[in-house]
């Protein structure tokens, strides 16, 4: 039945409504579904690390720490000062290793090279290796992903 | 003639339906006939895998502390283990080698033109969840290569627009590989994908007898009719044939060939050298390894990624685009198909090299 001045008739009305209840039900259920399949991962804001581990590096060496669920690299530099670096191919993901004898970052997944500053210069990565930025307070190594200054003189 | 209990059970089931069913359908006989066999051959393999599995999750470990040392434990000291490992995952090619062989007899001989275009879209998805499978199959031993695999696969769709973030995230259970990725890689592979496949494979098969075997295009244009043998017992006879054949292979590979085991996986050290993923991901890998880094302004991973998933759902769609099977433009896409098989496994042996 369709009133003279209506849109719809009551059954299209009706339908509408109970397929939207519906749809808001399934909604409601579908949520915490989803909720659930994504944990919650973040990574951290900064990691603190003892300086009495890293002290004796000697320069041109590199040390790794846990960056989360990712390794983090730190790289002495020739002057002394450090370096810190997400230790994560930025093309697929692979964790790098650094090449001590030719200075540079190399990725065995597929064959992606970056200097011993992280600059992407071979293969297949798009980007830099991520930097993070570190400082030196008293006997601790502080990790952070950003804000302060890269901090490469300490 | 019919036992007691036979027709006790048909009053109640109704399987007479099926028996009769089975009874008259026939099987065509012609010079491309040989296709007809590659669909078992799957059915087979996957029966296989679903046994062996069963018989593999007794002992193994779902854990990044217990994986790596259950799988040892499996190869050497479980009575007959390393044989039933070895038995899956050599049935895991050759499941997914068949596969490849299956899709090749519609793709070439056309039998995907109506009405059978949901039968090609549904071995489709067979085939993606095939592939699915050996991928987060490949992960379980969780030794050092099937660790950068598994990061490299899952950070694939990463740069598909808007979504990809999400499928990495949900597929590796966070933002990382980790102990978490493991369970839910076992999950997926255990559990997940063979109840979708079970769905699939009877919508699949259920539609090939709806329809019975597609003629190529040849045989129907032909006038006289094609001689035909029945499907039961005639050609199940030949099947079998076929399957014993197959497993004697399969075994002897299985037997002298067992698979590796590297030292566990360690979530933090660098990517060993000289990684690959399983042979069919192989024409997909070097693919990702010759894109460069920047191609124009765009980023050569999003541009390699985005192209696989265009090429993927082109040939999902494939009996929509080639609905003049007959005509100039089945030929080209013929041609397309063969210049592709050529790709896959030039790209295939470079990898090797």
């Amino acid at each position: 039945m369709k009133l003279k001045h209506s849109l719809f008739t009551r059954r299209e009305f009706l339908n509408g409504l109970l397929g939207g209840w519906l749809g808001a039900l399934l909604a409601s259920f579908l949520y915490p579904v989803i909720k659930f399949v994504f944990p919650p991962t973040r990574e951290p804001d900064q990691v603190i690390l003892p300086f009495a581990d890293f002290r004796d590096m000697s320069p041109g060496s590199v040390k790794n720490f846990l960056w989360g669920t990712k390794p983090g690299i730190l790289k002495k530099k020739d002057d002394g000062s450090y370096m810190a670096f997400v230790g994560v191919c930025t093309h697929l993901d692979c964790n790098v290793s650094y090449l001590e004898d030719q200075r540079k970052f190399f990725c065995a997944c597929h064959d992606g090279w970056y200097d011993e500053n992280g600059l992407n210069i071979g293969g297949p990565p798009p980007r830099p290796l991520r930097r993070l930025f570190l400082s030196i307070e008293g006997e601790d190594l502080i990790i952070k992903r950003e804000g302060g200054e890269r901090a490469e003189d300490q | 003639m019919k036992t007691g209990i036979q027709s006790w059970l048909d009053e109640r089931f109704g399987l007479s339906i099926i028996t009769k069913f089975l009874k008259e359908k026939t099987v065509p006989q012609h010079k491309h006939s040989i296709w007809y066999y590659t669909g078992s051959a799957i059915l087979l393999f996957f029966t296989i895998q679903i046994i062996t599995g069963f018989m593999l999750v007794f002992y193994y470990k779902p854990t990044p502390e217990g994986a790596n040392e259950s799988v040892a434990r499996i190869m050497t000291e479980v009575p007959l283990g390393w044989i039933i490992r070895s038995v899956h995952s050599w049935s895991a090619s050759f499941m997914i080698a068949f596969v490849f062989i299956h899709l090749l007899s519609p793709w070439l001989s056309k039998s995907y033109r109506k009405p059978r275009e949901l039968t090609w879209m549904s071995g489709v998805f067979l085939l993606v969840f095939s592939l699915l499978s050996g991928f987060t199959g490949y992960l379980l031993p969780w030794d050092d290569l099937s660790l950068s695999a598994t990061k490299v696969g899952t950070d694939i769709p990463r740069s598909i627009p808007l979504v990809g973030v999400w499928v990495t995230k949900f597929l590796r259970g966070g933002e990382d590989v980790t102990g978490d990725t493991l369970t839910r890689f076992f999950g997926f592979h255990v559990s997940i994908i063979p109840v979708f496949m079970f769905i699939l494979l009877a919508v699949h098969i259920y539609l090939i007898q709806k329809q019975g075997m597609s003629l190529p295009l040849s045989a129907e244009a032909k006038k006289e009719k094609v001689r035909e043998i029945p499907f039961w017992p005639n050609f199940v006879y030949r099947e079998m044939i076929v399957w014993l054949l197959l497993l004697g292979i399969l075994f002897s590979l299985a037997i002298f060939f067992p698979p590796s085991l590297e030292k566990a996986a360690e979530l933090m050290a660098p990517a060993p050298e000289g990684i690959k993923p399983e042979w069919y991901f192989l024409f997909l890998f070097q693919t990702l390894k010759i894109f460069p880094a920047k191609i124009f302004f765009l980023p050569g991973d999003t541009l390699a990624v985005l192209l696989i998933l265009l090429a993927g759902i082109l040939f999902f769609s494939l009996p929509l685009i080639d609905n003049k099977p007959a005509e100039r433009k089945g030929k080209i896409i013929t041609i397309i198909a063969l210049v592709l098989i050529v790709y896959a496994v030039v790209m295939t042996v470079w990898s090797l090299l």
